[in-house]
């Protein structure tokens, strides 16, 4: 019941001895940095992303490893933030001197990371959603972006629910007001009215004023970009806690997480590359892995951790075309491999970023994700022109 | 004509700056390291403690304020952070020049002086409490962090700026230019605190009352103190954005500034370099512990501030040093102090001008009259003795005499200045002097330090040097030669007898060359012999020297023997004045003496 | 009426979490910074027995006594060789705040967790509906008020109590026990303190470091109160009113600041603040 935060610190302890084991065959590990939100706005998802990168690792090294030498797994905590990353980069990339970065974590934290990145010269595979347009010579990105997401949610409101006035919610950072901006160019150019936009500062919890704003101004359909985890619980909560419930698309939460706001989260929109019900057999064998080697302790997988799973993939395809773990080559050749996981094929083929699948779906009573429409292989547009 | 008073062997001429061979040689060590270090670290470890260092200098200005002044800041972070997202708006939305390196230089250390400047002006003023000035120290990083988050994408709200072009240095040439800097500021700060302007801030610390009694203006003082450190904390915080390249709105916010306060009190406050080496070591060992022990590290810092607090209240270096042998006097090393005597600055009022003149005043707490029309004027040369039964007014009195906040309604005027308003440090200004029943005085500034203070008005100090003479009026060195002070110009204040303390108190008054003075009750605790020796003094004072000499008494014989004139004051009202004759022998004074019935 | 609501619930809300802090205020003059620490305790407290399957009264309860029962370690260990330099408890005290969340981060982990809410739901009435279990913690406000004044006022412990917040040389004068009034004093704060965690937590979640804004704020109120429960309840309708006011039709961002500046510019003005003397 009560758990000592130790999951990923196991992970590691565990891991350990058998780097050591490792060496003394020879054959130093490579390493994976895993800098996420262990603590703060995204912690309600961290342990979910945690577990599908050490079932890769461990898929991996059972099958082998990559070119005969095993796979380390160094997790670190990024607060959710800018100087909590800058030190969770500097540590992974400085004195762990790890072979590669592959996580997911907030747009604050992914831009203070950054320019250690180049600093430091190490691959980087970004697994999160995000709003787009962020781009660096290191740095590919296997989950979607705005152009791919807020279509489905937007489209469906104003020809299913006749929707043609907005309300739009944030949290404060390059996430939340980059989601917004693209959703409000998108429902305008659609035709439809934007009656109002609001912020709170990421780790705000007090939604009162901002309810109150939405009563004035009695929109057709809400729909919000918060940061991960907690913002979206104590807002959905406060929202139905005072009796809103017109059509709400959420653009920024999980599946994982929609669970956790039990009977709250009813009838929340979402639109997402990654459901549990997709019915692959790729999918199918990834569940059943989850849950055999995590059992009772499973965080629902979700949009957030799967991407994960097939980025460590991606990175042992790299690793083997490129003939070792020489970071330039290993850039070079992220760009050209192609995963087959659970969402299907992945190739991060487009100016760093991928196609994807895309489902839009809803959150039933008893939690679970009732998908309504599907998109295949959704266009990833424009992110970054510099890069061919 | 009185000889001036040499003490102890006349001081060295030429050396404006003796600095004791220890000093000099830690500075030239630290710079040493400062210069090899880059070749023996690794990058990660430089990256680490090129950050801790910006962190150390702004520890060092939280030591000065609160160590040294005893001002409890939370908020120098405030500064900080000010001074950090300078550098990142400058960078981020102007670009990045050498032109644009100076702007956001100069940006960062004005911005944070203005900001100091208005929290200075909120915080310290006539009749604040140090708690106010704590609460005012921990909004002000509130109202930062909440200002930065509402700034939309100008500041980056919650995400902070990353990612601006910062200046293109090595590794090795920002932990130098770190470094060179950090031992700089604290050999200066080193200099300050130790100079006799240094003393000043010990002496606010100690017992700020006399403070404004010496005529000195502390707000105005402090105000001044929160700028100039404000400045150098914002030029930190300019130093770590160029360096690291992440600004946020934690570096301006109260948690950071909490934990500023965490590595001043583990590192010792009022040391210096206590903070220094606590700020580097505490971030240093972060890095690496958070990593492998991350709750268990933080748990163990929060449980040495907590058990520091309780019973190590002067933190952890001062004890390490006594364990290594170097058993130092907690503040500085005593330095011989020569007395001379001050030529006396003529006056310009004559014998006929009142020095002080009191007409209708008046003091009432709610319905309680506890003063009414008083009016009374006294002389040079005047020895005039306030009696009366407790409770008739006389303290109060006093302070609508000294202080211009006072009293409720009428007029005092000393030496002709109508003092209207003014605090009692401007009253001082005037010509006042007072000394109260209690020995007020600096209890850890030694003799020579505390009447140092005492001319502060007079003599400026200097704010880092360390002056070997002493300029004292005569009078003030009469005191000092009556009582034996003059042979213990190193002892500190509070080893003092308490007739010694009285004593000094005394010269520290006269030391500011007043015209008019208070005295009250100038003999309570004294010994017989100490009683006529100050009766004598004062006598000597009056008639000597020309001061007019107000006392408040109980001690009726004392009071026969000096006066030249007595009051009487009575239920809030003067009752009775005239000379030694006509009051004590009088049927009121023997009524409220012998208390046989009250009017 | 919806604004009106708001300004009540949220002046509620403030008035639980602000009525512990101002106990120990005002019968010890020392300011706890630990009460952040308190709520967040509070909080876990009532997240132990959600998943234990209690009901919510009994996470409550939790709240309460654990509160009181770490108030009182804290005040014996801590808070009584700290009496004479008032400056060094207020960091005395917060440095117990960070052991104290420390050791729950190593109990529970650092992650964001939830309690669900015993009320859900709004509460229709003329006019609209409202949130029922706002609504509810005013009536929480409230009780806990007249539970305090009653007990100040009407017992004898109360009266003792107020004796040693008045004058507490002369209350040992007369005989009685100024430490064992302090140290109950202190464990009540501490279990209200823990109770107000608890009965905020559903409304948004539980973390180590959620009582952080909250002691601010109390803070500043209970600064702005002096010694009075009566003061408080201005206080808190006075600025909880102006940061509903500035964060619904300014920002909400500016509304958070609202309490702190307003009460460090009372102060400025009338350093009694809203005490009546």
């Amino acid at each position: 019941m009560f758990k000592f935060r130790s999951l990923s610190m196991a992970a590691v302890c565990a891991l350990l001895p058998l780097s050591f084991a490792a060496l003394a065959q020879g054959d130093a590990p490579i390493r994976i940095g895993m800098p996420v939100g262990l603590s703060g706005a995204n912690s309600v998802v961290a342990p979910s992303v945690v577990q599908s990168a050490q079932l890769a690792v461990e898929e991996i090294n059972a099958a082998g490893g990559v070119l005969g030498r095993k796979l380390a797994l160094e997790v670190a905590d990024d607060a959710s933030g800018a100087v909590g990353a800058q030190k969770a980069f500097d540590a992974l990339i400085f004195q762990k001197k790890v072979d590669v970065l592959i996580s997911m974590e907030t747009s604050a934290a992914r831009n203070a990371g950054l320019p250690i990145v180049a600093r430091g010269k190490v691959p980087y595979i970004y697994t999160s959603f995000y709003e787009g347009r962020s781009c660096s010579p290191w740095m590919y990105v296997n989950a979607w972006v705005p152009e791919q997401q807020v279509p489905p949610i937007v489209d469906h409101f104003m020809r299913a629910k006749n929707a043609k006035t907005f309300f739009l919610v944030g949290s404060d950072y390059s996430f939340g007001r980059g989601m917004l901006e693209f959703t409000k160019k998108y429902a305008q150019g659609k035709g439809a009215t934007i009656v109002g936009e609001e912020y709170l500062p990421m780790d705000g919890s007090d939604w009162t004023a901002v309810i109150s704003k939405i009563r004035a101004a009695k929109p057709d359909a809400l729909v919000t970009s918060t940061a991960g985890g907690a913002p979206n619980v104590t807002l959905t909560k406060q929202l139905r806690a005072a009796g809103i419930n017109i059509p709400y698309g959420n653009l920024a939460v999980d599946e994982g997480t929609a669970k956790s706001m039990g009977a709250n989260a009813q009838g929340i929109y979402i639109s997402a590359s990654y459901v549990t019900g997709i019915d692959s057999p790729a999918n199918k064998k990834f569940l059943a892995a989850m849950t055999k080697k995590f059992g009772a302790d499973l965080k629902t997988p979700n949009d957030l951790s799967v991407p994960e799973y097939e980025a460590v993939y991606a990175y042992k395809l790299a690793v083997e075309k490129a003939k070792g773990t020489d970071p330039e080559k290993v850039v070079k050749a992220l760009g050209e491999v192609a995963v087959d996981g659970p969402r299907g094929r992945i190739a991060m083929t487009q100016q760093r970023h991928a196609p994807l699948t895309m489902y839009l779906a809803q959150v039933q009573a008893d939690g679970s994700v009732k998908v309504i429409d599907s998109f295949k292989d959704v266009d990833a547009g424009t992110q970054c022109p510099a890069m061919k | 004509m009185t000889e001036p008073l040499v003490i102890a062997t006349p001081p060295r001429s030429g050396a404006p700056l003796r600095l004791p061979g220890r000093a000099l040689g830690l500075f030239g060590a630290s710079i040493a390291v400062a210069l090899v270090a880059p070749w023996l670290l690794d990058t990660y470890t430089l990256n680490i403690l090129i950050r801790a260092m910006f962190f150390a200098m702004l520890a060092l200005t939280v030591d000065v304020l609160w160590g040294y002044t005893g001002y409890l800041t939370f908020g120098q972070s405030a500064f900080f952070g000010a001074g950090a997202y300078a550098a990142g708006l400058v960078f981020t939305h102007l670009g990045f020049d050498p032109g644009h390196v100076w702007l956001a230089a100069g940006l960062a250390v004005l911005a944070a002086a203005a900001i100091a400047g208005l929290t200075g002006w909120l915080s310290f003023y006539s009749g604040s409490t140090p708690l106010y000035a704590s609460v005012i120290s921990l909004v002000l990083p509130i109202v930062m962090t909440q200002l930065l988050f509402s700034g939309g994408t100008f500041t980056g709200s919650s995400s902070g700026l990353t990612g601006y072009t910062m200046p293109d240095l090595s590794l090795e040439a920002w932990f130098r230019i770190a470094a060179g800097a950090l031992v700089l500021l604290t050999a200066a700060s080193w200099l300050v605190v130790r100079s006799d302007g240094g003393r000043l801030l010990a002496a606010i610390r100690d017992n700020e009352m006399r403070c404004a009694y010496l005529g000195i203006d502390t707000a105005l003082l402090k105000i001044a103190l929160l700028v100039v450190t404000a400045a150098i904390a914002g030029a930190a915080g300019f130093g770590y954005a160029s360096f690291s390249g992440v600004v946020a709105p934690e570096l301006a916010g109260f948690v950071f500034g909490t934990e500023v306060i965490i590595w001043v009190a583990l590192g010792g406050r009022g040391t210096l370099i206590g903070p220094v080496i606590g700020a580097l070591l505490i971030e240093w060992a972060s890095a690496y512990l958070s990593g492998s022990l991350p709750f268990v590290w933080k748990l163990f810092v929060g449980i040495a501030f907590v058990l520091v607090i309780v019973l190590l209240p002067q933190g952890l270096l001062p004890p390490l040093l006594r364990v290594f042998g170097r058993a130092k006097r907690a503040d500085l090393p005593a330095l011989t102090v020569t007395l001379t005597e001050a030529p006396l600055a003529a006056h310009g009022t004559d014998a006929t001008q009142p020095v002080i003149e009191l007409r209708g005043v008046a003091k009432h707490f709610g319905s309680h009259q506890v003063l009414s029309g008083i009016d009374f004027v006294a002389h040079r040369g005047e020895l005039v003795s306030l009696i009366g039964p407790n409770g008739a007014g006389k303290t109060t009195l006093m302070r609508c005499m000294s202080d211009g906040a006072e009293r409720s309604a009428g007029t005092v005027r000393i030496a002709g200045h109508d003092i209207r308003h003014a605090p009692a440090h401007a009253c001082v200004g005037f010509g006042l002097g007072r000394k109260f029943q209690t020995a007020t005085i600096f209890e850890t500034l030694t003799v020579a330090e505390c009447l140092r203070m005492a001319r502060v008005r007079i003599a400026a100090p200097s704010w880092w040097r360390r002056s070997t003479m002493l300029a004292l009026p005569p009078y003030a060195l009469e005191v000092l030669r009556a009582t034996e002070l003059d042979h213990k110009l190193d002892v500190q204040a509070r080893h003092l007898s308490h007739g010694e303390q009285q004593a000094l108190e005394l010269a520290m008054v006269l030391a500011l060359e007043p015209q008019v003075v208070l005295l009250d009750e100038p003999t309570a605790g004294l010994t017989l012999e100490e009683r006529s020796r100050i009766g004598r003094v004062l006598v000597d004072l009056a008639g000597r020297f020309g001061l007019c000499l107000l006392l408040v008494e109980h001690d009726l014989d004392f009071v026969r023997e000096i006066s030249s004139r007595i009051v009487v004051l009575h239920q809030g009202k003067l009752a009775l004045e005239g000379t030694v004759q006509e009051v004590v022998d009088s049927e009121l004074v023997k009524t409220i003496y012998a208390g046989s019935g009250h009017d | 009426m919806n604004l009106l609501l708001d300004v009540l619930t949220t002046s509620a809300i403030l008035y639980i979490v602000s009525a512990g802090l101002l106990l120990i205020f005002g019968v010890m003059k020392i300011v706890n910074f630990a009460h952040g620490a308190f709520l967040t305790v509070g909080a876990y407290a009532s997240l132990v027995s959600a998943r234990l399957g209690l009901p919510p009264v009994a996470g409550f309860a939790m709240a309460l006594l654990v509160g009181a029962v770490v108030g009182m370690a804290i005040e014996w260990l801590v808070v009584r060789p700290l009496y004479a330099r008032p400056l060094d408890a207020i960091l005395a005290t917060w440095g117990l705040a960070i052991v104290l969340g420390q050791l729950i981060t190593l109990a529970f982990g650092r992650e964001v967790q939830f309690v669900p809410s015993p009320v859900d739901g709004t509460f229709a009435f003329a006019g609209g509906e409202y949130s029922a279990y706002r609504l509810l913690l005013v009536g929480a406000a409230v009780v806990l008020g007249t539970v305090l004044a009653l007990l100040l006022t009407r017992t004898r412990i109360g009266l003792v109590t107020r004796a040693v917040i008045m004058n507490e040389q002369l209350a040992r004068g007369l005989g009685i026990h100024a430490g064992l009034v302090r140290f109950f004093t202190f464990a009540a704060g501490a279990g209200i303190g823990s109770l107000a965690g608890a009965l905020i937590t559903p409304l948004s979640s539980v973390d180590p470091n959620m009582g952080v804004p909250w002691l601010v704020n109390a803070f500043m109120l209970v600064m702005v109160s002096g010694v009075s429960m009566a003061s408080l309840l201005v206080a808190t309708l006075v600025f909880g009113a102006a940061q509903v006011l500035l964060s619904t039709f300014v920002s909400p961002i500016l509304g958070g600041l609202a309490i702190a500046v307003l009460a460090a510019v009372t102060l400025r003005i009338r350093p009694k603040g809203f005490a009546r003397d």
